[in-house]
């Protein structure tokens, strides 16, 4: 075997000494300890590079010649100033957080949910190591708030979380932490939207982790739609027992460079995970999907419909894996990813991963790539629809595959405006 | 009680290897370890020319800084190899022989076993065979017949001082000497393999064929083959290994470079049946291969056909580079592990010319402690205008202890270009199992029929001689794993 990393091959980065300084320690001893611990991980590896398997698609070279600074809590920053395209959620209650810190005085009051920003220590820390993974040990290094949601009974309300990058007079970064627990039975529908001001380039480095205990449910939607010089480097951690019910949807937009990984451990027998997303891509920007589902336990199932678009000199990427241990007979795990083409010049790279250690068990995968059917197009022409519309239509109708799987319909209408807006934005550019 | 006691016997006779055993012919060997004197001695022993020498040592000297980059990326697990621990080079005393009588018959029998067509099955079965015995070809047949017509089918010893332009031109052009840290000790040390020229325009009325052998104990056997098809010509070669039973872990680190030039079709197909160790995991070849084709012509085609039953531990990943435009790759692969074999092979198919095509059918078959991977790169380049690929990757898992795993990577820089990848994982099912058993068939005949329906898409790519052998291994290589 191989040393695991090469000291020398480190890849320079602005997350050192200085920007450790700028980071005060958090009042709390454990949680400084916990920061401490962390950083004793991050500092020896520091970001991974391109030798690192799970990176090996993404690499980080240009975000780490950024030389970011700690994000300030912006108090001055208003919502108002918020990307008119991150649609108002009816009925929605919303969190709102700027540069990873909970602004109250934006965010209105939760029923049935509680909300608080001292660490939950059951969780932090369990489902996102800082061993396990880079991302979170970036984050548990200079983790700036920890915001704890407890849902325990069925949330009548969706809650929507807004995040807001907003950078001063020079590059920023912030890392916030988000523990959520879902209690017996209980169930939440969460959106989740990251988006960022224009200006300097951020990084969001958002890390969460879910725990559901028996029967819970959450609906968990997010869309990331950041500025296009900017960074966001998310990571989840979920832990599903027995008969709950988790369905993820992660929608990429926008971002000079966007990595959301998901990393789900099935505990408890008749634990059902749905995780789906969709992606379109154009100018530069460069998407990541990492997923890894461990079935440790039998009877569970898992179902994956990933697919995207790109365009221009854009780069999409998906990474999943399905483990499925000696134990979990009975286990049902999918995953698919599809992605299409608009253009000359885009890449996609996929890396769908089986490792199967039950013989009673169903998995597959599939993955395909391809651009858009001409037979299709002329279809559309042939009925009167000028080819920038059929071309609108078909990418809808690919990406529907995805977004169809969404079970609240009224996310599901707004997930599906929110491609539309970003496919006639497109055509405009074009046209003009 | 004696009739049970030879029952004993009897049974412990069909679960040894039944290839396992070893002909004990004096052999001419090279001290233990690896150092420029050693790879000197190689050479010298071949009677090398200095530029093959030169091109020995160069790849050692790279070996040398490659130490600690030894492939560590693959789902395998094995002690480290001390590479100061083996011999490199062992070739049968005799050689140079005029013709078949004067073989040692002690070898002949070890091929009867094993039965390759060498004497008068040679006319039935319609074979030439280049037998590769340890590390010297020793005979060649059917030599004359294809001279005439232009094929060079000799061992690589001999077409470096017959076919040295050839060999320059062509030799490390698919596997450079600094492609991988194995590919490298190979470039080092190798010792022989069959060489393969097919002139402009001929299709090869015969298939080519080598039966590898490793028998010398502490032997690693590191061949090198090299097939070129010239414009317009076709050639089906056959590759097929059996080895003695023994203890000791044995490293095996080929090399097999093809080059198609334009209009030209190389079938390529293996039946590997190296010992796989005991059930307990003890022993076995250690096979680690590089086997790559140049498509560098038009409308060239290269096809591997594998069927991997041997080895304690499987590292092959035959690969097709579609330079040429309108190039087709396909790659049929059939790869079951028992007892405590490790297999982690798959293909890589690079796509770099227009309207390249390429297909993988990949049927990986875990039993008893085995663990079966899947490991495959599909690269769409950017000028690749038109290139499809379809991947299909299925598993079937015998028993629970085993594992099946598939790892496939699809990069795509070309919108025009489609690619597919498929793969499922399954097990045998009761039913399948009790409908046959309900017919008269015992359970382990049922489990050998429909694995082999699993494999039919591949073994059906075989060519006759080997399909038929492909098959009974199948069979026999599941023996004990059900119930």
């Amino acid at each position: 075997m191989k040393p695991a990393q090469r000291i020398s091959g480190l890849m320079e980065h602005p997350f050192g000494a200085d920007y450790a300084r700028g980071t005060p320690a958090p009042a709390d001893r454990a949680l400084a300890a916990f920061r401490e611990q962390a950083r004793a991980v991050f500092e020896p590896q520091g970001l991974p590079g391109p030798r690192n398997e799970s990176w090996r698609f993404t690499p980080l070279r240009t975000l780490a010649k950024v030389p970011f600074i700690p994000a300030a809590a912006a108090d001055d920053v208003d919502v108002a100033a918020v990307p008119p395209q991150i649609a108002e959620l009816p009925g929605a209650a919303r969190i709102v957080l700027v540069n990873g810190i909970l602004r109250a005085d934006l965010s209105d009051t939760l029923d049935g949910v509680e909300l608080s920003t001292t660490a939950d220590r059951a969780l932090l820390g369990h489902l996102a190591s800082a061993a396990s993974a880079p991302l979170a040990a970036l984050n548990a290094s200079f983790m700036s708030q920890t915001l704890s949601l407890r849902v325990s009974t069925r949330a009548a309300k969706t809650i929507h979380l807004i995040s807001i990058a907003a950078a001063g007079s020079q590059p920023a970064a912030f890392h916030p932490r988000l523990l959520i627990s879902v209690n017996k039975g209980a169930s939440l529908t969460l959106v989740e939207t990251h988006c960022g001001l224009p200006g300097q380039p951020t990084l969001a480095n958002p890390v969460t982790e879910i725990d559901l205990a028996e029967g819970a449910s959450l609906k968990r939607y997010v869309q990331v739609t950041e500025q296009p010089d900017s960074f966001h480097l998310a990571a989840t951690g979920i832990a599903l027992a027995a008969r709950s019910r988790f369905e993820g949807f992660h929608m990429g937009l926008g971002g000079a460079l966007v990595r959301q990984e998901v990393n789900a451990v099935m505990r408890g027998t008749g634990a059902a995970l749905e995780l789906n997303g969709a992606y379109a891509l154009d100018g530069h920007s460069h998407h990541d999907f990492t997923t890894s589902i461990d079935h440790h336990v039998p009877g569970c199932a898992s179902n994956q419909v990933f697919k995207g678009v790109v365009d221009g000199g854009s780069h999409g990427v998906y990474q999943g894996r399905i483990h499925v241990a000696r134990d979990a007979q009975k286990t049902d795990a999918r995953q698919l990813h599809k992605a299409l083409f608009l253009g000359r010049g885009p890449q996609i790279d996929c890396k769908p991963e089986l490792e199967i250690y039950a013989d009673d068990v169903q998995c597959a995968h599939g993955a395909a790539t391809g651009e858009i059917d001409a037979n299709h197009l002329f279809y559309l022409a042939a009925r009167g629809i000028d080819p920038a519309t059929a071309r609108m239509l078909l990418v809808e109708a690919f990406l529907a595959d995805a977004t169809g799987r969404i079970t609240d319909e009224n996310l599901r209408a707004a997930f599906t405006r929110d491609i539309q807006g970003w496919l006639s934005r497109r055509s405009l550019k074009a046209a003009a | 009680m004696a009739v049970t006691r030879e029952t004993a016997a009897t049974v412990k006779e069909i679960e040894q290897y039944k290839y396992g055993f070893v002909t004990d012919i004096e052999s001419d060997k090279a001290p233990k370890g690896l150092s420029e004197d050693i790879i000197r001695f190689i050479s010298a022993k071949k009677n090398e020319p200095d530029w093959m020498l030169e091109g020995r040592l160069k790849a050692y000297r790279h070996w040398l800084t490659q130490a600690d980059e030894e492939p560590a990326w693959a789902k395998l697990h094995y002690p480290k190899i001390d590479y100061q621990d083996a011999y490199y080079y062992a070739a049968p005393k005799q050689a140079k022989l005029a013709s078949l009588d004067e073989v040692d018959p002690k070898l002949l029998e070890t091929y009867k076993k094993l039965g390759i067509p060498l004497l008068e099955q040679q006319m039935l079965a319609g074979v030439a065979v280049d037998a590769v015995f340890d590390s010297v070809s020793v005979a060649t047949t059917y030599k004359k017949k294809l001279e005439e017509m232009g094929v060079i089918f000799m061992p690589i010893s001999e077409a470096v001082h017959k076919h040295p332009e050839l060999v320059k031109k062509y030799l490390g052009s698919v596997v450079p000497y600094t492609d991988n840290f194995f590919a490298t000790l190979n470039a080092a040390v190798f010792t022989d393999g069959s060489f393969v020229y097919i002139p402009k325009g001929l299709r090869c009325p015969m298939e080519l064929s080598t039966y590898f052998r490793i028998n010398e104990k502490n032997t690693g056997q590191f061949e090198r083959t090299l097939i070129i098809a010239d414009e317009g010509s076709y050639v089906s070669y056959l590759e097929g290994c059996t080895a003695p039973q023994r203890d000791e872990n044995q490293l095996h680190a080929a090399v097999v470079e093809l080059v198609a030039l334009d209009d030209a079709e190389i079938k390529y197909s293996t039946v590997q049946n190296w010992y796989p160790g005991d059930a307990q995991g003890k022993g076995g070849i250690y096979n680690f291969v590089t086997k790559r084709a140049a498509c560098r012509g038009r409308n060239s085609k290269v096809m591997w056909t594998q069927v991997e039953t041997g080895s304690a531990i499987t590292w092959k990943y035959p690969s097709c580079i579609l330079q040429g435009d309108n190039s087709t790759g396909e790659f049929y692969s059939v790869a079951i592990t028992n007892n405590r074999q490790q297999a982690d092979t798959g293909t890589k198919m690079i796509h770099l010319g227009r309207n390249t095509k390429s297909k993988i059918i990949s049927k990986g078959i875990s039993a008893g402690h085995a663990d079966n991977t899947y490991r495959g790169l599909v690269r769409i380049g950017a000028k690749a205008d038109n290139a499809r690929n379809y991947t299909q990757c299925d598993s079937l898992l015998i028993g629970s202890t085993c594992g099946a795993h598939t790892v496939p990577y699809i990069e795509t820089k070309n919108p025009t270009a489609h690619t597919e990848h498929e793969a499922t994982t399954s097990k045998i099912s009761e039913d399948q199992l009790f409908y046959c058993m309900q017919r008269g068939m015992t359970q382990e005949e049922a489990v050998s029929l429909i694995v082999n329906g699993f494999c039919k898409e591949v073994l059906q790519t075989l060519p006759m001689e080997f399909a038929v052998e492909a098959q009974k291994l199948v069979g026999i290589s599941l023996e004990g794993s059900v119930g």
